[in-house]
């Protein structure tokens, strides 16, 4: 993985930038992640990848790394040592097709 | 001529707060007495203001649209933004700033050719500036702050070469333009060797870490600069260990000087090698 096929076009940035920024649209996506996904023009392999949480796939579509971990946070957890624990292993899990350490 | 009277670059890991706690205590031991030593040497050097240069981590603006640097202007600088509180596991904090040394800086360095930006609202603040602030204390009061984030990691960002002449700029600015008894302290925040969000999460290179300390510490920035590069920085952790280019920053604004590297550690629930470099700017290296 190298930074050389980060893709700035890929809407997936603005929507991890949104949830991040947005508190009540991070709810509106727990509780209706497709209505929230039809607002942003992802392409459709990116979509699929959201909704499979296929990070490898994203990561070869043009995902910026560094928000591919924050997008594992908005969808696994984000607390010091529990959620975000969880969410740093699920990335690791998805873009290596095994565990984590 | 103002005077820089303080130069040191540290880490910010998100861990060195939230896994403190649960870290063992010989790694907790030492990352205390790393940050209390630099809480305590900024204190002694009595700056009448902090500039810290730090990694944005696209916290604050599109991936399309992204500043090299962007200064926070703002009267009083507060943090964690909400998102990032839990996972840095700590309280809210407010540290005072210095509007009128950020709008010099502003105009100071795009005179000289380093196209900055600013913004008087709050910037958000990660782990990048609530870190160190946290771990030295500087919501104290005692000490105002200019925070400048800078792209290290959204292509193309400025590599070790632009990063260090936009510290010599940052260098003259501060001998040139400010106010002849002015004490200027700098902090580098960010790094060691880390690969936040890839496949690479748990691996810290310590012996990236170990070069790059020593290196640093020796003032021969010459040959720092050359090895130094994007590609050597990536190998040692992608889209994390460029966020040293802070720290040449900061080495740009003192030029070459014998530093003192203490407090490397690793614990591997970090996710990031932690160490840091104390400049002695009494020890010049010509």
């Amino acid at each position: 993985m190298d930074l050389k096929d980060f893709d700035p076009s890929l809407a997936t940035h603005d929507l991890i930038q949104d949830l991040k920024w947005n508190p009540p649209l991070r709810d509106e996506f727990a509780a209706n992640e497709a209505a929230v996904l039809d607002r942003y023009p992802l392409r459709e392999a990116e979509r699929k990848a959201l909704e499979a949480r296929d990070f490898r796939s994203l990561y070869d579509l043009g995902l910026h790394p560094y928000l591919g971990g924050q997008l594992a946070r908005l969808i696994y957890g984000n607390e010091a040592g529990k959620g975000a624990t969880v969410a740093v292993n699920k990335l690791v899990e998805s873009l290596t097709g095994g565990k984590a350490e | 001529m103002a005077e820089i009277v303080f130069a040191a670059g540290a880490p910010h890991a998100p861990g060195l707060i939230g896994l403190l706690e649960a870290a063992p205590n010989d790694v907790k031991d030492v990352v205390i007495h790393t940050y209390r030593t630099l809480a305590e040497r900024i204190r002694a050097a009595k700056p009448d203001a902090l500039i810290v240069f730090a990694n944005d981590h696209l916290a604050n603006s599109r991936v399309r649209a992204y500043p090299d640097f962007l200064i926070g202007m703002a009267e009083e600088h507060s943090g964690p933004h909400e998102w990032f509180k839990p996972w840095i596991g700590c309280d809210d904090y407010t540290v005072k700033g210095d509007r009128d040394l950020a709008e010099k800086l502003f105009h100071g360095l795009n005179r000289r050719g380093i196209r900055m930006f600013a913004q008087h609202e709050n910037l958000y603040f990660d782990d990048n500036i609530s870190v160190p602030v946290l771990l030295t204390d500087l919501n104290d009061g005692s000490i105002p702050m200019v925070p400048v984030l800078q792209n290290c990691t959204v292509p193309p960002f400025p590599d070790q070469y632009k990063s260090y002449e936009a510290g010599k700029a940052l260098g003259d600015f501060i001998r040139e333009d400010l106010p002849s008894d002015m004490r200027i302290a700098l902090l580098g925040s960010g790094g060691l060797s880390h690969e936040p969000g890839g496949a690479r999460y748990y691996f810290i290179d310590e012996e990236f870490d170990r070069w790059f300390l020593e290196a640093s510490a020796s003032g021969d920035h010459e040959k720092l600069l050359s090895e130094l590069t994007i590609e050597r920085m990536e190998k040692a952790g992608v889209g994390g260990t460029t966020e040293l280019l802070a720290w040449i920053v900061v080495l740009g604004a003192i030029g070459p000087h014998r530093g003192e590297s203490f407090g490397y550690v690793v614990h591997k629930d970090f996710k990031c090698g932690v160490g840091a470099v104390h400049w002695h700017l009494d020890q010049p290296v010509t």
